[in-house]
């Protein structure tokens, strides 16, 4: 009987196809992968005692060095911790500004999310640049509006750092009357492609129960038929006031966490719609003036505020003792907790579907090192 | 499929697998009928003019052409002096220092010669280009706008201790500001002024005005009391701002170019009267026809806004024979289309 020797290989730090700087110590057995394990911490900044050395307003901008492609994001989940902990009351403009810049930041992600997908799967450049060209016009928006394209630091306590004014939202609009045709052509290009088919049906499957046990987020849980989004379980800023659809998927496969991702693009559409719609209306300006934003000291006590990323639930855990900064700050990050269920995916297939399943869960190092 | 919570119902679709439908090269067939239009209009269709359009490709010709960046653009803090007297605005009141995330804002405050009590001037102010994330705190915190947020994004430099950026090289006038933010500035123009205008009251001799600013109008005489000619001088010929030093590996020629560039460029932050106030003059009108205000962009800016696009007007940043070359090319290439 002829005996097969298992062998292992790094794959990473300096990989394209991780994301950044993380590695794989994978196991093979022939092409077949036996066991993975993954190494990370390459990109460690210390971010959380930063954030307890730093005051409140401080942090803000090194929050925006988390999730890079989601900048306002994260932005709105820390001010709302923030909030929540100091007692701000928000407007309700400041509130839509949010939900419009957070929605924005969804496509931004699934698109260029989705592009890296592809890129992963080695369809070299076309659907890469075919989702970096959305993103970079979204960008341009952002730009105008807080200053920078990525590193926006736009949320403050109580509020947004800039109003939004009537080319900002003629720019918007503007950009929403190709966005249909954009899916749609996303759509027909890609998601009966047989050779994304073949690479990512059946792949990487993710049953709902482990799903839930390694506490996943975002698409990724959705992908595995788990409706659960936090825009729903626990709605923050206006999301109680539109109307809008969980996709969720059957299989938990890659193909439905592709497929999701492609979904909750038109479902950000007919938020952004909603959201242009009433905002007009909306009360207060875009920030709230009483709050004191460089020497804002919350009452003794702690908060956990959560707002559902492009890549899961985003949360932001404080604690007060009373002074200028927090005493203890921890960030709950999607991409860190779904690559924890990496290696439980990977297990039994074939080791170039590692690269695919990776891009699959959409991390970002900078998140998942902090 | 409606699902009741809590929170209200909630509505779920499940995604469609396509589990059903043929598959013998069909769907790559209808991604390539996409691609197949795509390249089709790139090749027939009609050029794109705006960056707006959505199909094929919108070029910018950079270095020589580039885009209006938007006002609230920020990238690395400058510091305003007057124009007219040269006076700083920056009170040293260390406000920027404290609220910096990354503390690279050193400030050292002036100081009255005879008796020693501080004054409301900065006496050197240190700015580390290298470590600053430009988050833009400084400029939202200054209660004097003093600290303002450059457009300037051609930093690149082999000469790291350079980065260490100090104040005779960070100060910029009011009219390079104004020229980069219009709105930005007409917001707080006046507040800023009369601020400036108290605080000069309490400046003895030639503190606030001593960093090497350049003032229009008149050239050497405007700072009246330089401490020491000789450091009056030095504190201008010295100004190379963050770059590195040149001529080290380069051919002769392309030394001189540059050095024309440089030189447009220092005319641009205030250098020698006569060529700063006219490049500003020039910023001042290439943004008003490039940059339009949004409430004109219904009505009449837009007619100006088809004219020049989103590109800014050539010549904006360039030197003269670079400007002249950028020209010869396109009478060449539209020569070529018209044969």
């Amino acid at each position: 009987m002829l005996k097969t020797e298992e062998l292992q290989v790094n794959i990473g730090p300096q990989h394209p196809s991780t994301h950044g700087v993380f590695r794989m110590l994978v196991t093979v057995d022939g092409e077949t992968l036996v066991d993975l394990k993954p190494v990370f911490g390459y990109l460690h900044r210390n971010h959380e005692q930063l954030g307890e050395v730093n005051s409140y307003l401080q942090n803000m901008p090194f929050t925006d060095r988390l999730d890079y492609f989601n900048s306002m994001v994260n932005n709105h989940a820390y001010a709302r911790a923030v909030e929540q902990l100091a007692g701000i009351e928000v407007p309700e403009r400041a509130q839509y500004i949010r939900v419009i810049m957070d929605e924005l930041s969804r496509i931004l992600n699934h698109a260029s999310a989705l592009g890296f997908l592809l890129g992963d799967m080695g369809a070299w450049q076309t659907s890469l640049l075919w989702g970096l060209r959305e993103r970079e016009k979204i960008l341009d928006l952002f730009e105008y509006v807080s200053g920078a394209r990525m590193m926006c630091n736009y949320s403050r306590f109580g509020g947004v750092a800039r109003d939004i004014d009537d080319y900002f939202i003629s720019e918007v609009k503007k950009l929403m009357q190709g966005l249909p045709r954009y899916f749609d052509e996303f759509e027909r290009l890609l998601v009966e492609n047989e050779i994304l088919l073949v690479r990512a049906k059946g792949v990487g499957v993710l049953p709902k129960e482990l799903a839930l046990s390694y506490s996943v987020t975002g698409p990724l849980l959705r992908g595995s038929g788990v409706p659960y989004d936090v825009r729903k379980a626990e709605p923050y800023a206006v999301y109680d006031r539109f109307d809008f659809d969980i996709p969720v998927g059957t299989v938990g496969d890659v193909y439905d966490r592709f497929l999701v991702r492609v979904e909750e693009m038109r479902q950000s559409y007919r938020i952004l719609e909603q959201a242009l719609q009433q905002m007009p209306e909306a009360e207060g300006g875009h920030i709230n003036p009483k709050v004191k934003q460089q020497s804002l000291k919350p009452p003794v006590g702690e908060s956990y505020a959560r707002v559902e990323s492009p890549k899961g639930e985003l949360g932001f855990y404080l604690v007060s003792d009373g002074s200028g900064s927090a005493y203890r700050y921890k960030v709950r990050a999607p991409s860190f907790i779904n690559l924890s269920a990496l290696a439980d995916m990977c297990k039994g297939y074939k080791i170039a579907d590692v690269v695919v399943i990776l891009g699959s869960i959409d991390i970002v190092m900078g998140e998942v090192d902090r | 499929m409606t699902l009741s919570t809590r929170k209200g119902t909630v509505n779920i679709v499940e995604v469609n697998r396509h589990d059903n439908n043929i598959h013998a090269g069909q769907g790559t067939l209808k991604g390539l009928d996409i691609v197949f239009r795509k390249f089709r209009k790139a090749l027939f269709g009609k050029a794109n003019t705006e960056r707006d359009d959505t199909e094929g490709q919108f070029n910018v010709q950079y270095p020589e052409e580039r885009l209006v960046l938007a006002e609230a653009y920020r990238n690395m803090p400058i510091l305003l002096y007057d124009d007219a007297t040269g006076q700083e605005l920056c009170t040293s009141c260390f406000q920027c220092e404290r609220v910096c995330p990354p503390q690279v804002i050193h400030i050292t405050q002036a100081k009255h010669p005879e008796t020693g009590k501080p004054v409301p001037a900065a006496a050197e102010f240190v700015l580390e280009y290298d470590t600053c994330m430009s988050c833009g705190y400084c400029a939202e915190v200054c209660p004097f706008d003093a600290i303002k947020m450059d457009h300037d994004f051609e930093l690149s430099t082999a000469d790291h201790p350079a980065l260490d950026v100090h104040y005779t090289h960070l100060l910029r006038p009011v009219s390079y500001y104004e020229a980069i933010a219009p709105t930005m500035w007409a917001e707080v123009r006046d507040a800023a002024l009369k601020k400036l205008q108290n605080n000069i009251k309490r400046r003895p001799g030639n503190i606030g005005v001593d960093h090497g600013q350049k003032i229009a109008g008149k050239s050497s005489a405007a700072a009246p009391k330089a401490a020491t000619p000789a450091a009056g001088a030095a504190g201008r010929k010295q100004y190379t701002g963050p770059i590195a030093k040149v001529g080290t590996s380069m051919s002769e020629d392309k030394l001189a170019r540059l050095m024309a560039i440089r030189e447009a460029n220092t005319g641009k932050r205030g250098g020698p009267p006569e060529s700063g106030a006219h490049a500003i003059e020039a910023d001042v009108a290439t943004n008003a026809a490039g940059q339009v205000a949004p409430s004109d962009q219904a009505t009449s800016g837009s007619a100006a806004s088809k004219a020049t696009g989103p590109v800014a007007a050539p010549g904006k940043n360039m030197s003269e024979d670079k400007l002249a070359r950028l020209m010869a090319i396109r009478e060449a290439n539209k020569a070529k289309q018209g044969e």
